[in-house]
């Protein structure tokens, strides 16, 4: 094996410690990144669409009807999960030891919740629904990690509601 | 265990349903479904939760298991000779490491 020492040194000596360094700094930096567009196509979307999904106006959190007329109903639930990636759990555990604000949950939390909003919205469009009744927005951690070590937890959303058929 | 057939019911999380009348009332029926997670897609989960964000096999799977738990319902309902099932409430719980439960419940209605 003709393999050159500078070679080795490289690949069991630099590169690991690259990786264990720069890994949680690469991986929060991409996901700000990420998540910000995400964020902001959402922003987009909703002011996009919010204009054509003629139910924009009728989303309530009353269970009876103000004055509507029904002809039927149907029950609508749509659900996201969504997470901060592992760099950015990783640099809140160590803002965690200080408390304060969580700027990257903020923005992963807001994202999911108004994006569920905006699906249940468009499945109503899609079914041709005048209102939206009685909307519930319930959250709740699924972690789905079999080992308890890597605890990568993400936050379900799931919006339910009753859809109006005029 | 996979539903013989999809059955539709009138649903709502309302205390009636909208546009119709409630003639008798039969009682709580509720469907549960516990699921874990298929080992290739949690492979994947773990690569997409590099840059975070929505996670889709999660999101697939929740789907795909509440609409398992609403036909188990649905099939409650319908052996009870229910046409329709108000309030209906989901609730979701972390039952053991890997594996989460997703429950619904209502009641059970006839209507017209």
């Amino acid at each position: 094996m003709a393999t050159s020492a500078p070679l080795v040194i490289v690949l069991y000596i630099v590169v690991p410690i690259v990786t264990i360094f720069f890994f949680p700094v690469s991986s929060w930096a991409l996901g700000r990144w990420y998540q910000n567009r995400l964020h902001g196509a959402l922003l987009e979307n909703e002011k996009l669409e919010g204009a054509t999904l003629q139910d924009s106006n009728y989303l309530s959190t009353f269970s009876e009807m103000n004055g509507m007329s029904a002809q039927s109903s149907t029950l609508l639930h749509v659900s996201i999960c969504v997470g901060p990636s592992i760099g950015q759990m990783f640099f809140m555990w160590v803002k965690g030891l200080f408390g304060g604000r969580l700027h990257s949950y903020d923005v992963v939390l807001d994202y999911g919740r108004r994006e569920v909003l905006l699906r249940l919205r468009r499945q109503a469009n899609d079914l041709g629904c005048t209102a939206i009744q009685n909307v519930r927005i319930e959250t709740s951690v699924v972690s789905f990690a079999k080992n308890n070590k890597s605890r990568q937890s993400s936050v379900e959303f799931l919006a339910f509601a009753t859809g109006i058929l005029q | 265990m996979q539903p013989e057939a999809t059955i539709s019911l009138h649903m709502s999380n309302v205390e009636t349903i909208p546009g119709k009348s409630i003639t008798s009332s039969l009682g709580l029926v509720t469907g549960s479904t516990v699921r874990a997670k298929h080992i290739g897609k949690d492979i994947f989960a773990g690569l997409k939760n590099i840059v975070g964000g929505e996670l889709k096999a999660y999101t697939e799977l929740l789907n795909e298991s509440r609409n398992e738990a609403l036909q188990r319902m649905m099939m409650q309902a319908h052996s009870m000779g229910a046409n329709g099932i108000v309030n209906v409430r989901f609730a979701t719980s972390n039952v053991a490491a890997g594996a989460s439960e997703l429950f619904c419940y209502g009641t059970a209605v006839i209507i017209e």
